[in-house]
């Protein structure tokens, strides 16, 4: 559904990425990992359409990424940013129709049936009917993302883009919150890229990992070929092991180094 | 943007409310004056135009102009203000922050001092208070959008440069009646104004309140950051010229015909999001009408203390409007 073909990234005049390339297919969860600073999210939003890129092609089902129209790329792409700042005086219900917006022409004020539907079928596909008439703003960290996703998917996107859903949360709700974008992608056949920080719970939830870092994309594939000792060592510049367990989870760990005495 | 599930009904009975007050204000200042006449009378000429009577001639030629003028006005520059408020997201910013009544009052200065004919000062101003916008719609650029801070920037530094100059023509004209007269726009007026005028400025208002109407929907995904607007398909950059456009348009066409009315463009929007909440669609057409509603009341007591001397209305609006927001806003601490 998502195709990158030699992409480059420049940020403030001098290029943090080159020659990325991947595809992303409709039904998959692929983790965009690799160290801070190394233009995870600046990528997701150059796939989202939201920033240019310096060089390549990004394709959304075989079209250029940049000859969508604002409101047209927003019906097929959902981009769900690291926490901002709440929106002040809105609702749940009012946070999740705003994914209604691309779909309305700039005359119409009204909401349609259509809206509505897509409103309620957002709010129940993310379990979010006990909070629908509470004020945004009260929610915890873990609500808000849910929410978020729920706006997503009132927006009918086909494709959603994840910055760091998990930032702020617990281990508990950053297990709901990528269950449910696995949802997304396995039941619904969404095409799902989410940025993550820890190496195994990308590897528990996602299909594909890729691996940013040294400037480039180092790899693309499942969490047991991606999850190289030496690999990991050199782009995150600390010892990492990695243990292959029976049924084939893959796990690694940062080696901390051995404490001195004082 | 907002739950398709919200029924408005307390926001739409507030906004029939503010409605129903601009009809009794319009139709009370217009039979409020040096000549009164009863409601009945104002009525009866209103539907039946009867020009062959002196009540026919002072209403239609006098007294109906500078109603529809001071309405104009008010809707403009409380529309300015609410349009600026929402996409600043800051709610101290007035409809002058683009520099429009400093370069107004800048143009008018020097039209005075070099004697242009006072017919051509209402389009002296327009002219001035846009080009003055331009400018600092132009220095705030960056790339394809607007910033924020240098729009903020950029109107405060113009603001302060023309401030000057008019100071500096004020204290240099050899006649105190050039200083007079420059004086007595700075505070605002809406005396001697007639339908010429108002055809004018009702143009121009009418194209900012039509762009600013479409921009409605866009500016309630603003609300998000613009960001997250961005990704729900909001075309930012658009947005911001648009309200930056429409709301120089609607403050020189107001500034053009009334001089510097302050105030109005800063209070409006505070008490529109009081009466209807932050959702655009509602906030926009209210603070045109409570905008109405303020300057048409200002101006009629502007004209009816001490006829036929009038106040300055913009002084007047601060020496009374101002007291009486400041008891609005700031009582709630004490309960």
């Amino acid at each position: 559904m998502i195709e990158l073909n030699n992409v480059a990234l420049a940020y403030g005049g001098c290029r943090i990425l080159e020659d990325v390339s991947f595809t992303v297919r409709a039904g998959e969860v692929l983790a965009l990992v690799g160290p801070n600073g190394v233009g995870k999210s600046t990528l997701l939003r150059a796939i989202a359409g939201a920033r240019p890129i310096d060089a390549g092609r990004i394709t959304f089902e075989d079209r250029a990424i940049g000859t969508f129209a604002p409101r047209e790329r927003s019906q097929n792409i959902a981009l769900i940013e690291a926490e901002g700042p709440p929106p002040e005086g809105l609702l749940v219900d009012d946070v999740v129709a705003a994914g209604r917006l691309p779909h309305r022409p700039w005359w119409r004020w009204t909401s349609t049936d259509g809206d509505r539907h897509a409103v309620d079928g957002a709010i129940a596909r993310t379990n979010l009917a006990p909070l629908r008439n509470r004020p945004f703003a009260e929610l915890s960290s873990g609500e808000r993302q849910r929410v978020w996703i729920a706006m997503a998917v009132a927006q009918r996107a086909r494709a959603f883009l994840l910055d760091e859903p998990t930032s702020h949360l617990d281990i508990k709700h950053t297990f709901e919150t990528l269950a449910l974008a696995r949802r997304l992608a396995h039941e619904d056949g969404g095409a799902v890229v989410v940025v993550l920080h820890d190496l195994n719970v990308a590897a528990a939830f996602a299909d594909r990992i890729a691996l940013l870092g040294e400037r480039t994309l180092l790899a693309c594939d499942t969490a047991a070929t991606v999850f190289d000792e030496a690999l990991l060592a050199r782009v995150y510049g600390i010892p990492i092991a990695v243990r292959h367990e029976p049924g084939g989870r893959v796990l690694a760990f940062a080696v901390p180094p051995k404490r001195g005495r004082a | 943007m907002i739950s398709p599930h919200r029924s408005y009904r307390s926001e739409l009975v507030a906004l029939a409310a503010a409605l129903l007050v601009a009809c009794a204000a319009l139709v009370g200042a217009i039979s409020v004056g040096a000549v009164a006449f009863p409601f009945g009378a104002v009525l009866g000429q209103v539907v039946h135009p009867d020009l062959s009577t002196q009540a026919g001639r002072i209403l239609w030629e006098i007294r109906i102009p500078r109603v529809a003028i001071a309405a104009l006005v008010g809707a403009s520059l409380g529309l300015a203000g609410m349009l600026l408020q929402t996409m600043l997201r800051n709610p101290l910013v007035d409809p002058y922050l683009t520099g429009t009544s400093a370069g107004a009052a800048c143009a008018i200065a020097i039209g005075i001092a070099a004697g242009v004919a006072s017919a051509a000062l209402p389009l002296l101003a327009f002219v001035a208070a846009l080009a003055t916008a331009l400018i600092v719609a132009a220095l705030a650029r960056t790339g394809t959008g607007i910033s924020h801070e240098r729009l903020i920037l950029a109107g405060i530094s113009l603001s302060a440069l023309f401030a000057g100059v008019v100071t500096l023509v004020i204290l240099l004209s050899p006649r105190a009646s050039t200083s007079l007269s420059i004086l007595a726009w700075l505070g605002g007026s809406l005396a001697g104004r007639g339908w010429s005028d108002a055809r004018v400025a009702s143009i121009y208002a009418a194209i900012g309140v039509a762009i600013a109407l479409a921009l409605a929907p866009m500016l309630n995904g603003l609300r998000f950051g613009e960001n997250r607007a961005r990704a729900l398909g909001v075309d930012v950059d658009r947005v911001q010229w648009g309200v930056v456009g429409a709301a120089s348009l609607l403050t020189a066409a107001a500034v053009s015909v009334s001089g510097i009315v302050g105030f109005v463009g800063l209070i409006v929007p505070h008490v529109t999001r009081r009466f209807v909440g932050n959702d655009a669609r509602l906030t926009l057409v209210t603070s045109m009408v409570l905008g109405a509603v303020l300057v048409v009341l200002a101006d009629t007591v502007a004209r009816s203390i001490d006829p036929p001397l009038e106040l300055p209305l913009g002084v007047l609006l601060s020496m009374f409007g101002v007291p009486i927001f400041i008891y609005l806003s700031f009582r709630r601490r004490a309960a």
